[in-house]
């Protein structure tokens, strides 16, 4: 399926300023596309800005990660994919399951995912590659 | 992200208005100012969040530590007016339990 409208890039350093460049651009989505349902945006912008955060936060070695980030906005779904220069994801932060609720730590990828349909993660030649899709309602 | 603060003199009620993203670079501000907050003698805190447009898994955090703080000085953390952004993410993480979003400033301080 094609996109119906242009798609939206970014790339920047994983420090946390980084975060309102992202902000900013869903922002532009949702100027570019009043279609969209607000509730899709707003989940979709939560998953991104956790996931961005979690590079920043934890991405080796610290300060120097880049990352590329593509939106996508099709018919039927939102399509995100950041791909960071990092090292591998210690798998110890990889997603479990929702943290205690005093907890102050451990909510950021899980509550990605429950934000989106699809979440992948996966580390290759190209980096931390993070794939996030959410079905338009 | 702006903060500001409503406390009448002599008072142990505190309101604290936060205005835009509570995500990873406003949270540690957050943190602090509730620290301030009750370092002053304002224990029970309501965060009021009508002007809260976006929230992430570290504004949660700033909360939570705000809600412990506050309890550890003999008080409390109540939220109010919270937008639905704020609400869902509430929801999705089961915070909405220890943190249950009151409608209004004025609901969030009954009985105290």
């Amino acid at each position: 399926m094609r996109p119906t409208a242009g798609d939206y890039a970014l790339e920047a350093l994983a420090v946390p300023e980084c975060l309102n460049l992202l902000h900013d651009l869903l922002e532009q989505v949702g100027t570019d596309h009043p279609e969209l349902g607000s509730e899709d945006l707003s989940m979709f912008e939560t998953a991104i800005i956790e996931i961005a955060g979690n590079v920043v936060e934890h991405g080796r070695p610290p300060g120097r990660v880049v990352f590329r980030f593509r939106l996508h906005v099709f018919d039927d779904r939102l399509v995100g994919v950041l791909v960071d220069s990092g090292e591998a994801l210690d798998p110890t932060l990889r997603p479990g399951s929702m943290p205690e609720e005093m907890a102050e730590s451990g909510r950021g990828l899980v509550l990605a995912r429950v934000m989106l349909d699809e979440f992948d993660y996966r580390h290759t030649d190209a980096g931390n590659t993070w794939t996030m899709v959410r079905h338009r309602s | 992200m702006e903060l500001t603060r409503t406390s009448p003199a002599g008072e142990p009620v505190a309101v604290i208005g936060c205005q835009g993203r509570l995500n990873m670079l406003a949270a540690p501000a957050l943190r602090s100012f509730i620290e301030e907050t009750l370092g002053e003698g304002h224990e029970k805190i309501v965060v009021e969040l009508s002007g809260t447009s976006f929230i992430d898994s570290s504004g949660l955090a700033a909360l939570i530590g705000g809600l412990k703080a506050a309890r550890q000085s003999g008080g409390d953390l109540r939220i109010a007016a919270p937008s639905d952004q704020v609400r869902s993410v509430l929801r999705l993480t089961n915070l909405d339990r220890v943190l249950l979003p009151h409608a209004q400033v004025s609901d969030a301080t009954d009985g105290w």
